[in-house]
C-alpha cells in the first residue's frame, strides 16, 4: 500500500518536473510595446479571460519588445501597442498575427508600409472608437447639439470623408477646419468655435497634444463649446466627456478573439472596433456649461442603443 | 494605486515622446497618456444658479447689438440700475437702488479684476467705467447687491465685473470709426499678434461727442467730451500648469464743461489721465487646487484749474476791494491733484471632492493722494487696508447649495470690520431656483469725506471755505436680505431671474452743511462749508427681474423691471431711485445679414444725481426718463475682410434731463463702421 502511495507520488513529480517543457511551446505569444502600466493593465485582462476559458496562464508567453520572443508552436501573437505590431508584422512570421491597443490609423500605416492586408492571419482590434458611437453620445449627452465641431491636421484628415458622412447620416452639420502641419491652430480653431455647439477631438497628435491642450481646452471653455474627447485623460483635463476603451476592456476583447483562433477559427477578415467602452463625464465642467450629466447613465444609454448589456 | 497610474501614465507618455521621429503620426500614446489639468478649479466659474447672489450678465454680442458707445450707457439695460452719459462734473456713472450724490462711491468696477475706483475725490467710478474700449469686452458680470463679503468695501451695493477678451480671441487687425450728429466721432485700431501660448493685443480707441445740451446755455461755453485710450495685454503660457497676464493701459478724458457765471463750475476744459499697470500669475497645483498671485498698480491725476472773475463781487460788495486792496480781478479756483493705489493679493482656491469648494485669500493695498487743492496740504496722504477673505461653497445635497463667506477689512483709517456673507440656494427643480439669504457690509469713508479742506483764495486772500471735513464721519454700513428666483424653460427657451431686496444702509455718508465751522480770519465770503456726516437709516425695498424670451432663433426679447422704493426720516432727501423703471430690449435678425435692435427705457420721476439746487429744493427737479434707441447694421465683406455697417438712433423721443435738470440728452444718429481680417 505504502509502496502504491510511493510511485504514484513519484509520478506526480515526475509530471511535474516534465511540465516546463510543455510549456516551452505557448499556445499565445503577447508582445508589448513596452513594459507599462496601461500595456500590463490590458495583458492582465487577456491573461484572466484566456484563464476562464480554461486556458492555462502558463500557456500565455508575455513579452515585450526589449525581451527575446520565441513564437515557436504558437496558434497566435497578440501584438499590443503599434512599435510591437509594426515590428510583428515586419518579422513575416507565419503565425497569425492579431494587433491591439493601437488606433486604425497606425495599424492601415502599417499595412501599407509591408504591403499587406487583412486578412485570417493578420487582423487588428483598434484602439479608437467608432464615430457613430462618439455622435450617439453627442446626442445622448447634448440634445440640443447641431453642430459638430471637427479640427483636423495631417494624421486625421484621410478620415475626414467618413466622418462628414458619418456626421450627416445622423441629423448632424459638420463644421470643419483643417489645419496643415506647422500651421498655428488658432485661426481654424475659431472658425469651429464660432459655428459649432460641440468640439470633437480627434486622435491627431499634431492638433491634439499635451502642448496644445491647454490653449484648446481654454478657447472652447470661452466659447461654451464644450470638447468630446477620446480618452479620460482629456477629461481629466478639461474635456467634458469622452467615450473610450480601457487597456483591460482591449484585453478582454483580444482574449475573446484569441479563443477563437484558438478554437480552430480565422482571425476576421476587417479590424475590428472595441465593443466594450466606457464614458466618463468632468462634472464640474459639466455644472459650470449649465449641464448635468450622469457618466454612468450615459454609458447604459449607449450601450442600450448598442444593445449590449 | 493613484501614484502607479500616474507613474504607469508618465511611462506612456515618454513613449509618446519617443514618437516624435515620426511627427505628427497617431499612436496608441495619444489615448493614454496623461494630461495637464486645464479647466481646474479656479478655471470654472460657479454657474448662474449657484452664486450667492443676482447676476446679470451682458455678452459681446448684446454689447454690439445694444449701439451703446461705453460701459456706462450699457447699465441702464440692467434692472434696479440707472446711468448717465454726461461728463459735467465726472465721467459717465452709474448707481444702483439710487445715486445719493454726484458720484457713485457704493458700487465696485473690477476691470478684470482689478478694482478700478478713483481714490482722489469721493471715489468715483466714472473714470473706471472708461477704462477699455467697448470692443475689448467679452463679457460684464453685474453683481446685483452687495458684495463686500467677497470684493471689499466698495462693493458696498454691487459689483460690475467687466471681462476683456482673451487675445487668441483678437489675433490679427480691426479698425472702426463712428460719426454723426452731436459730433459723435469714435475710432478704434486694435492689432493682436502672437500664438496660443504667448498672445497680445493693443488697441487704441478714441470715444468723442460735444456733450449734453445745456437747457438755456450760453453757445459760448466749448463743450465736448473725449475719452483717448491706450491698453495692452500679453497672455502667456510657461508651463501647461502655470498663466501670466500683463496689462497695461493708460487713458485721456477731456471735457468741456460748466456753466457761464457758475463760481463752482464757471465754463472750463476739465482734463484727467489715468494709467495701470496689472500683472497676473495663476498657479494650478492639480485639477482641485489653484493659487493666483496678482499685483497692480494704477495712478490718476485732475488737472482742474481755471480762472474765476471778482470783478461781479467787487461790484455787489464794494467793501472788500476796500479792506482788501491787494485782492485782483481774477481768483484760480483748483481741484487738481494726483492719487494711485498699490494692491498685491494672494489666493487660493480649492475643491473638497463634488461637494465642496473653497476660495480664500488676503490682499494689501495702499492708496495715496497728493493734493494742496483739496487738503490745505502738500503731504501724501497714505490710506493703507490689509483684507482677508473666504467663501465656502457647500452642495449640502445635490439640490441645496449653500455659500458662507466673509471679508474682514482694516483700514488705517478707520475701524476694523468684517462682513459677512450666507446665502442658501434651493434648486427645488431642474431648471428652477430660489435663493435665500443675507449679507452686511461697511464702507469708510473716503479720503475726501473725512479729510477734506477745500479752501478757495486769491493773492493770499482766503475767499470761501467750500468743503472742510469735521473728521467725525464714521463708516455706513448696509443689511441687505434677499430672496431669489431663477428659473429656466428650455422647451420655450425662456430665462427669469428675480429678486426681491430689502436693504437697511445705516449711517449714510452725506454732504451737509459744517455748522461748527469757524471760518479763518478774513474769509472774504462767509459761507459755511460743507462737510460729510452720518445721515438717518435708509430702507430700500423692492422688487426687480429680468425675463429673457427666445421665441425664434433670430428674435431675442429682453424686458427688465425695477421696483424701488426708498424710505427715511427725512424723504425730501431721498427720491434718487425712481420708483418704477421699466426696459425692453428686443433683436431682431433680418434676412441679408441685417440685425435689427430695438431699445426701450422709461422711469418714474426721478431727481438727476447732480441737482445743482440746494438740497431742500432739489425735489423740485423730478422728472421721468424715456428713452428709445433702434440700430440697424448689416454684417459685410469687403474683399477677404469681415466687416459690419451699422445706423444708431439714440433717443428718438423728447430729450430727457441726464444726470442734471439743466442738461438735455438729445436724439442723436450716428453711423459705425467696422473691418477686421
Amino acid at each position: 500500500m505504502a509502496l502504491t502511495l510511493l510511485r504514484c507520488l513519484f509520478a506526480s513529480w515526475l509530471l511535474l518536473a516534465a511540465l516546463p517543457e510543455v510549456c516551452a511551446e505557448p499556445q499565445v505569444v503577447l508582445v508589448s510595446s513596452e513594459r507599462g502600466y496601461s500595456y500590463s493593465e490590458a495583458v492582465e485582462a487577456f491573461k484572466r479571460e484566456l484563464e476562464r476559458a480554461g486556458v492555462n496562464r502558463q500557456n500565455i508567453l508575455d513579452r515585450s519588445l526589449d525581451e527575446p520572443i520565441d513564437t515557436t508552436g504558437a496558434s497566435l501573437i497578440v501584438a499590443l501597442g503599434a512599435r510591437a505590431a509594426e515590428q510583428r508584422a515586419a518579422h513575416g512570421s507565419k503565425v497569425p498575427l492579431l494587433c491591439a491597443l493601437l488606433p486604425r490609423a497606425s495599424f492601415e500605416r502599417i499595412l501599407q508600409k509591408n504591403g499587406k492586408r487583412t486578412s485570417s492571419t493578420l487582423s487588428a482590434l483598434y484602439l479608437d472608437q467608432p464615430i457613430g458611437r462618439q455622435l450617439d453620445l453627442i446626442r445622448l449627452g447634448l440634445p440640443k447639439a447641431r453642430f459638430i465641431g471637427l479640427l483636423t491636421g495631417p494624421g486625421s484628415q484621410a478620415e475626414l470623408g467618413d466622418f462628414r458622412s458619418a456626421i450627416a447620416a445622423r441629423g448632424f452639420q459638420a463644421v470643419v477646419a483643417h489645419v496643415e502641419a506647422g500651421e498655428p491652430l488658432f485661426p481654424g480653431l475659431k472658425t469651429v468655435l464660432d459655428d459649432a455647439d460641440v468640439l470633437l477631438a480627434l486622435p491627431d497628435p499634431q492638433i491634439y497634444n499635451s502642448n496644445s491642450i491647454q490653449s484648446l481646452l481654454l478657447a472652447s471653455f470661452r466659447a461654451k463649446v464644450p470638447m468630446v474627447a477620446f480618452s479620460s485623460a482629456y477629461v481629466r483635463a478639461g474635456a467634458l466627456l469622452a467615450v473610450y476603451s480601457t487597456p483591460a476592456q482591449i484585453g478582454r476583447q483580444a482574449a475573446v478573439m484569441a479563443l477563437g483562433v484558438l478554437g480552430g477559427r480565422p482571425l476576421p477578415a476587417s479590424g475590428q472596433y472595441p465593443t466594450d467602452f466606457s464614458v466618463s463625464a468632468n462634472e464640474h465642467v459639466a455644472r459650470s456649461l449649465d449641464l448635468d450629466l450622469d457618466a454612468p447613465a450615459l454609458n447604459d444609454r449607449l450601450r442600450a442603443l448598442e444593445r449590449r448589456p | 494605486m493613484g501614484k502607479m497610474i500616474g507613474i504607469g501614465a508618465a511611462i506612456v507618455a515618454c513613449a509618446n515622446l519617443a514618437l516624435a521621429e515620426h511627427p505628427g503620426i497617431v499612436s496608441e500614446g495619444d489615448f493614454l497618456a496623461d494630461m495637464p489639468i486645464v479647466l481646474s478649479v479656479s478655471r470654472l466659474p460657479q454657474r448662474l444658479d449657484d452664486t450667492p447672489g443676482a447676476v446679470t450678465v451682458i455678452d459681446r454680442e448684446m454689447i454690439r447689438l445694444s449701439g451703446v458707445r461705453d460701459v456706462a450707457e450699457l447699465m441702464r439695460w440692467v434692472p434696479g440700475f440707472q446711468s448717465s452719459t454726461s461728463f459735467e462734473v465726472d465721467a459717465p456713472t452709474v448707481s444702483y437702488h439710487g445715486a445719493f450724490g454726484e458720484f457713485t462711491s457704493r458700487v465696485q468696477v473690477l476691470i478684470d479684476g482689478r478694482s478700478d475706483y478713483s481714490t482722489y475725490l469721493t471715489g468715483s467710478i466714472g473714470a473706471g467705467l472708461q477704462t477699455v474700449a467697448l470692443a475689448d469686452i467679452e463679457r460684464i458680470e453685474v453683481l446685483r447687491g452687495s458684495n463686500s463679503a467677497a470684493y471689499g468695501a466698495r462693493a458696498f451695493l454691487g459689483v460690475i465685473n467687466v471681462v476683456t477678451r482673451h487675445p487668441v480671441d483678437t489675433l490679427g487687425w480691426q479698425l472702426s470709426a463712428a460719426a454723426g450728429q452731436n459730433g459723435v466721432r469714435d475710432g478704434l485700431a486694435r492689432l493682436g499678434w502672437g500664438s496660443d501660448v504667448a498672445s497680445y493685443r493693443l488697441t487704441l480707441d478714441q470715444r468723442g461727442d460735444d456733450g449734453l445740451n445745456e437747457t438755456d446755455g450760453d453757445p459760448q461755453v466749448h463743450r465736448f467730451s473725449k475719452v483717448q485710450r491706450v491698453n495692452f495685454r500679453a497672455d502667456l503660457r510657461p508651463t501647461p500648469s502655470d498663466e501670466i497676464q500683463l496689462r497695461i493701459g493708460q487713458i485721456n478724458i477731456n471735457a468741456g464743461v460748466g456753466r457761464v457765471g457758475d463760481i463752482n463750475r464757471p465754463d472750463r476744459d476739465r482734463s484727467t489721465w489715468a494709467n495701470y499697470g496689472q500683472l497676473d500669475w495663476q498657479h494650478s497645483l492639480g485639477a482641485d487646487e489653484d493659487i493666483a498671485l496678482s499685483l497692480s498698480h494704477s495712478q490718476e491725476a485732475l488737472d482742474d484749474s481755471f480762472p474765476f472773475s471778482l470783478v461781479a463781487l467787487k461790484r455787489q460788495s464794494p467793501v472788500i476791494s476796500r479792506v482788501y486792496p491787494q485782492l485782483g480781478d481774477v481768483a484760480i479756483i483748483d481741484y487738481s491733484g494726483a492719487a494711485g493705489n498699490d494692491t498685491v493679493s494672494l489666493q487660493h482656491t480649492f475643491r473638497h471632492g463634488s461637494d465642496l469648494r473653497v476660495v480664500w485669500g488676503g490682499e494689501l493695498r495702499r492708496e495715496h493722494t497728493k493734493s494742496k487743492a483739496l487738503y490745505a496740504t502738500n503731504d501724501v496722504q497714505i490710506t493703507d487696508f490689509k483684507r482677508l477673505f473666504g467663501n465656502v461653497e457647500w452642495r449640502i445635497k445635490p439640490a441645496w447649495v449653500l455659500n458662507a463667506g466673509g471679508m474682514f477689512e482694516r483700514s488705517s483709517k478707520s475701524d476694523d470690520n468684517f462682513s459677512p456673507r450666507l446665502m442658501l440656494n434651493w434648486h427645488f427643480a431642474d431648471g428652477h431656483t430660489l435663493r435665500a439669504g443675507g449679507t452686511r457690509a461697511h464702507r469708510p469713508p473716503s479720503l475726501f469725506e473725512k479729510q477734506a479742506n477745500l479752501l478757495y483764495s486769491a493773492d493770499g486772500v482766503p475767499l470761501q471755505s467750500a468743503v472742510v471735513s469735521s473728521g467725525k464721519v464714521q463708516p455706513e454700513n448696509v443689511k441687505s436680505r434677499e430672496l431669489g428666483y431663477l428659473g429656466h424653460w428650455p422647451q420655450a427657451n425662456v430665462n427669469l431671474d428675480v429678486r426681491l431686496f430689502n436693504e437697511v444702509v445705516g449711517g449714510m455718508v452725506r454732504r451737509e452743511i459744517n455748522r461748527g465751522y469757524v471760518f479763518p480770519a478774513g474769509t472774504v465770503i462767509r459761507r459755511l462749508p460743507f462737510d460729510y456726516t452720518n445721515g438717518p437709516d435708509i430702507q430700500i425695498r423692492g422688487l426687480e427681474y429680468q425675463l429673457k424670451w427666445r421665441p425664434f432663433t433670430s428674435t431675442q426679447l429682453v424686458i427688465n423691471q425695477a421696483y424701488t422704493r426708498l424710505d427715511s426720516l427725512e424723504p425730501d432727501r431721498l427720491l434718487d431711485a425712481p420708483r418704477l423703471a421699466s426696459s425692453l430690449m428686443l433683436f431682431q435678425k433680418l434676412p441679408s445679414d441685417l440685425d435689427l435692435s430695438f431699445l426701450y427705457y422709461r422711469s418714474t420721476d426721478v431727481i438727476p444725481p447732480a441737482s445743482g439746487r440746494p438740497d431742500h429744493e432739489r425735489g423740485d427737479d423730478r422728472m421721468p426718463v424715456k428713452r428709445t434707441d433702434m440700430r440697424l447694421s448689416k454684417a459685410m465683406r469687403f474683399g477677404s475682410h469681415k466687416g459690419e455697417l451699422a445706423l444708431v438712433l439714440q433717443n428718438l423721443g423728447k430729450p430727457y434731463a441726464d444726470y442734471e435738470s439743466a442738461f438735455r440728452f438729445e436724439r442723436r444718429a450716428f453711423v459705425t463702421l467696422r473691418i477686421e481680417n
